[in-house]
């Protein structure tokens, strides 16, 4: 698909998801993948708006890009922030615990790697660039269901 | 994309109906009606979200903040939510703290 530049606000987070679900619908991906491969992306995306720029107080754009390739709809988001690789955040150890003694951080990442097939971090120059990859005929939320059964 | 909230407080009882899109863009207005109920010292949040069609971690964020906000002994009730916003429930543990709900009587 054509790239999509988008100023680093929250109000980007609605043509995102657009973005995002254009491209779900062309590679017919099914509704809950589709949904999932959105909520990654959002929380990826939002991670960058808040934490890359807002808080380092800094501006910049977030650049996507869908692709087609034989198995997989790769979606990717590059950032200028500084280096933040979210495959490096420790999974959360506090998801059985009551709500008033959990961590407000860590659930935004855990959602987004844990919602579609395959999750890349690569820094680029000085770009940040976060790889979202969903097979077209995803087993994955079969996968899910089962595990979540474990928890 | 935009999240439509309204709050009710009948007998001790708070109800915020939630539709639309609940990610961090809109979390915002939900966080007021949170607010909102805490002022009222309510024993019980009832969230109805039948019509509610996506919601991101700031969603569930928001969840906490209630419970932190409101206090432990308030019971929190999720009413009505479609399949893939239980599914995130469910795979952040939170459905361990909320009362998951098909309809509330």
């Amino acid at each position: 698909m054509e790239p999509l530049t988008v100023v680093g606000s929250l109000n980007s987070l609605a043509a995102i998801a657009e973005y995002v679900m254009a491209a779900a619908e062309a590679a017919r991906l099914d509704k809950k993948v589709s949904y999932k491969l959105r909520l990654a992306v959002d929380e990826i995306a939002t991670n960058i708006i808040l934490h890359s720029y807002q808080e380092a107080g800094r501006s910049g754009v977030l650049d996507l890009l869908a692709e087609f390739d034989e198995q997989a709809l790769i979606i990717s988001i590059e950032d200028t922030g500084d280096p933040y690789d979210p495959t490096k955040e420790p999974t959360p150890t506090d998801l059985d615990q009551p709500l008033e003694q959990r961590q407000l951080g860590g659930l935004g990442v855990y959602l987004a790697i844990h919602s579609v097939d395959k999750f890349i971090y690569e820094r680029v120059g000085n770009k940040n660039r976060n790889t979202f990859f969903v097979k077209y005929k995803s087993k994955k939320s079969q996968e899910d269901e089962s595990n979540s059964q474990n928890l | 994309m935009a999240l439509n909230t309204t709050l009710e407080t009948n007998n001790g009882i708070t109800t915020i109906t939630l539709s639309g899109e609940l990610d961090a863009s809109t979390a915002p207005l939900f966080k007021e009606k949170v607010e909102e109920a805490a002022s009222q010292k309510v024993r019980r949040l009832v969230l109805l979200m039948q019509d509610l069609e996506y919601m991101a971690s700031a969603g569930l964020r928001m969840l906490i903040f209630a419970k932190q906000k409101m206090g432990s002994n308030v019971d929190i009730y999720v009413v009505g939510a479609q399949e893939m916003v239980i599914d995130t429930i469910k795979k952040t543990g939170f459905h361990y703290s909320v009362v998951i709900l098909d309809k509330y009587e």
